[in-house]
């Protein structure tokens, strides 16, 4: 199969449209590449692909504002076409931010993006000093026990966190800015660690507001 | 408007699949500022009735209206109505999130008799008065559609008025005389005397029951209310433009309607009957059509829709025209049923490609003594021939679907089913490499006889449910156990369905009654319970038994006979006694006229797409 030209686009997930599950916003970005008719590359075989993959996925209700998905096109087309072919069939809560070319040896997203950042905004009637403490308490325990699934899991908050939480007062509510390192076991969901620190009561709003590559200990966007 | 945003949306982080609510899709429309405002409103979840095309064609022709807006309603799922009811949410539209009790209209589609509680849900969840009668000026109209509708008692009191028939130019005249009607300053029931003038539009409020109780018209409305039917399809394009869902809907494609209508003549099928006369779209609108879809919405498959697809006359070259405009774009083109007869290896390949999934065949019935009964003019020799070549060019599976309790049918026909699905398992096998031969599944779905008004058989019974158990019991055990994956309809659901679909006015009373206990999603088998509706019954004092398993004598007044979809009763009563001999009718497509009675009367003719008809 010809390489072809890897077209990165980075797109949003906001609004009401943070309700989409990954599969139907991954559903939702094969289609916009079509009505916009990019010159998409297509997979061998009996069943027939687009060839577009898609960094880590985002829960339902969390919002994106600068997710990544990788697109095969069969023929170059400049990187601003492509944003604006694809911006005009697009829902704005679902955008395109921006797009470029990066090479066919690249490291996949799924595997290249290992550190997200969040911001978690918190209602419920929990001032910002209570959050802060009780989050730097567990801070302090050093490892969090959740249940998954029906399974426990222990994630170690200093792998998992590698900068300390950030706990600021915004307007009505209280927000939580913190950097989270995915891993291959599953990562750290911010809303678990938040809501273990504010009580199952409080209301969260989670925000991923960037996607970073780790690379020799410096993070850098994969754009 | 209301914007009812801020109430919903907190309500979504609690509840299963919160896209269902949302809106956004890509082809949503929104016109804030319309002077007049529809919702159409699809009686099951967001996932069901997105799939359904009627409201995309009723949307698309709505929308050629400048100053009127047309919006999507569902039905929320239970998880969803529980919170809104909780924190008083009314119903809303998903484009604007506005109250459904704010718009002018409120179009129900009637997909079929399952749905009537979920249509009760729906105007109690939107702060309607359930009845026709209880509704003041302010409410918006409810006007109801669709194949339920051929039978309209059971459900007629819920709603100001039922289009019997094609809606392609009914709703736009329905949508003109209620602003006419409005600028004049019209009274709601002023305004419903005005739609009973429209062709095809019955006003269930307009009719009382005479003393032999058969309806009879008060002045100013027809009759008998004769079903709207367009003359040429080819003259309405397809809409292109359809809502694209985020979530996994039913039927989550582009498709085109190629034809309307089906003149086969299979005598226990409804659509069969009160659809006709076939209308081909031709070739050239139906590629397109299809092109402009699959552009517009960037859509991965495309469905050539119909009752019967493969009985178009120019489907293969629609295929290869197609095909051959979409190489290389990974899109797939799909052709649901698929009928053993009009079946073509050519079509096959053509439609394959890359993808072979199943393949769905209906031969309804095992024995050729009742296929001929029920008119199904297919031979088992033909069915086999067909598994032969389809499982030869690669299909490994094959669906199925057979019918139970037909009229006549004997323990005898029962068994025969399991003969038929033996020699198809063998043809298919026979047909596959040995070494592929374990991975051979042959699908058998059962579903059970519902008598359906404007049909041969609408004067028959269908058996007691402990008479339908016991006939697929029998059935089980002359079933092959080795690849057959066997499924039937519950036989509780079906003998609702016969109820309702052969009910009169007082169904009304059981509905309710049976939705006041908590009946609604009755289509979902995790939801449906027989109980509350055996309770309604009783509470209403209807002998349901005797309603779904009598034979109704042909000389007493049927509760449709106001209804009039063109077919003539003497027709009907004919085919019934040529089921009784075993004697079949040909297509009119294909050869002479039957004599149905729907052209002659409602001066219509066949419509194919090479014109003329190909005899």
């Amino acid at each position: 199969m010809s390489e072809g030209f890897r077209l990165r686009v980075c797109f949003r997930k906001t609004g009401r449209l943070r309700f989409l599950s990954h599969l139907e916003l991954a559903r939702a970005c094969e289609r916009a590449a079509r009505r916009a008719r990019l010159p998409y590359a297509v997979s061998q075989g009996f069943n027939p692909r687009m060839r577009v993959s898609f960094g880590p996925a985002l829960p339902v209700g969390t919002a994106g504002e600068r997710e990544y998905l990788d697109l095969v096109l069969t023929r170059y087309l400049a990187p601003e076409d492509a944003h604006g072919a694809l911006t005009s069939v697009t829902a704005e809560e679902i955008a395109p931010v921006t797009c470029a070319y990066v090479s066919p040896g690249e490291p996949s997203l799924a595997s290249a993006l290992t550190i997200a950042v969040y911001d978690v905004y918190v209602e419920g009637g929990i001032s910002p000093e209570e959050l802060e403490r009780s989050l730097g308490a567990l801070m302090d325990a050093g490892t969090l026990h959740i249940e998954h699934k029906g399974k426990p899991k222990v994630f170690d908050l200093a792998t998992a966190l590698p900068k300390e939480p950030k706990v600021e007062s915004e307007g009505e509510s209280v927000l939580v800015r913190m950097t989270v390192r995915m891993g291959e076991h599953g990562s750290l969901r911010p809303e678990v660690l938040v809501s273990a620190a504010a009580g199952r009561d409080a209301r969260l709003e989670v925000n991923r507001t960037d996607l970073l590559i780790e690379d020799e200990g410096v993070w850098r966007r994969p754009l | 408007m209301t914007d009812l945003w801020q109430q919903v949306a907190p309500l979504l982080a609690q509840v299963e699949r919160p896209s269902r609510y949302v809106d956004r899709e890509w082809g949503a429309s929104h016109r804030p500022d319309a002077a007049y405002r529809v919702a159409l409103m699809y009686p099951d979840t967001y996932e069901v009735g997105m799939a359904n095309q009627a409201l995309q064609v009723l949307a698309a022709r709505l929308a050629s209206l400048a100053d009127v807006m047309c919006e999507r309603v569902f039905v929320p799922w239970i998880d969803m109505s529980a919170l809104m009811r909780a924190e008083s949410v009314p119903l809303f539209t998903l484009e604007s999130c506005a109250p459904v009790a704010e718009c002018d209209l409120l179009g129900i589609t009637l997909p079929h008799e399952l749905a009537c509680t979920n249509v009760l849900e729906g105007l109690a969840l939107a702060g309607i008065p359930l009845r026709a009668i209880e509704r003041r000026e302010q409410d918006p109209l409810v006007i109801g559609g669709g194949p339920a509708a051929h039978n309209p008692e059971p459900i007629a009191a819920f709603f100001d008025a039922i289009l019997i028939g094609d809606g392609e130019d009914a709703v736009l005249e329905i949508v003109a005389a209620h602003r006419a009607a409005r600028d004049r300053g019209a009274s709601r029931a002023e305004t419903l005397r005005d739609l009973a003038t429209i062709g095809g539009v019955y006003v269930p409020g307009l009719y009382a029951p005479g003393p032999d109780g058969v309806l009879l018209a008060s002045e100013g409305a027809p009759d008998r209310v004769v079903r709207r039917v367009v003359r040429d399809l080819d003259v309405y394009a397809s809409p292109t433009c359809p809502v694209v869902p985020y979530a996994d809907v039913v039927h989550d494609r582009a498709s085109v309607e190629v034809l309307r209508g089906c003149s086969r003549g299979c005598r226990f099928c409804q659509a069969g009957m009160v659809y006709r006369p076939v209308r081909e779209r031709s070739a050239g609108t139906i590629v397109r059509d299809a092109l402009a879809a699959l552009a517009c919405t960037g859509y991965e498959e495309i469905s050539l829709t119909s009752l019967s697809t493969a009985d178009h006359s120019q489907l293969e070259e629609v295929l290869r025209r197609l095909s051959r405009r979409l190489e290389g774009t990974a899109t797939a083109i799909s052709v649901p049923s698929i009928r053993v007869d009009s079946f073509s290896l050519g079509i096959a390949r053509l439609l394959g490609g890359g993808r072979k999934g199943g393949m769905t065949f209906a031969p309804e019935a095992g024995s050729q003594r009742l296929r001929d009964a029920i008119n199904k003019n297919v031979t088992a020799e033909e069915l086999l021939a067909t598994v032969d070549a389809a499982f030869g060019a690669g299909w490994r599976r094959v669906k199925l679907y057979f019918m139970l309790g037909l009229p006549t049918e004997t323990d005898e026909d029962v068994a025969a089913i399991g003969d038929l699905v033996s020699r198809v398992l063998e043809s298919a096998r026979g047909a596959t490499p040995p070494g592929e031969r374990g991975g051979v599944r042959i699908a058998v779905s059962v579903s059970t006889f519902v008598p359906k008004a404007h049909t041969p058989f609408q004067w028959d019974g269908q058996p007691s449910r402990t008479e339908v158990r016991r006939r697929q019991a029998l059935l089980c055990a002359h079933m092959p156990r080795k690849g057959v994956e066997l499924s039937w309809h519950d036989a509780d659901t079906s003998f609702l369905e016969a109820v309702i679909a052969s009910g009169d006015r007082r169904i009304a009373d059981v509905v309710e009654a049976a939705w006041r206990a908590g009946a609604r999603f009755d289509a979902w088998t995790e939801q449906f319970g027989l109980r509350a509706w055996l309770e309604a019954f009783a509470e209403c004092d209807v002998d349901a038994e005797a309603l779904a398993s009598e034979p109704r004598p042909e000389d007493r007044a049927l509760p449709w006979e106001h209804i009039d979809s063109g077919l003539s009763r003497a027709f009907l009563a004919a085919e019934r006694r040529r089921a009784e001999s075993g004697e079949t009718t040909a297509d009119c497509t294909f050869g002479d006229c039957a004599g149905c009675g729907v052209c002659s009367s409602m001066s219509l003719d066949v419509v194919l797409a090479g014109g003329g008809r190909h005899v």
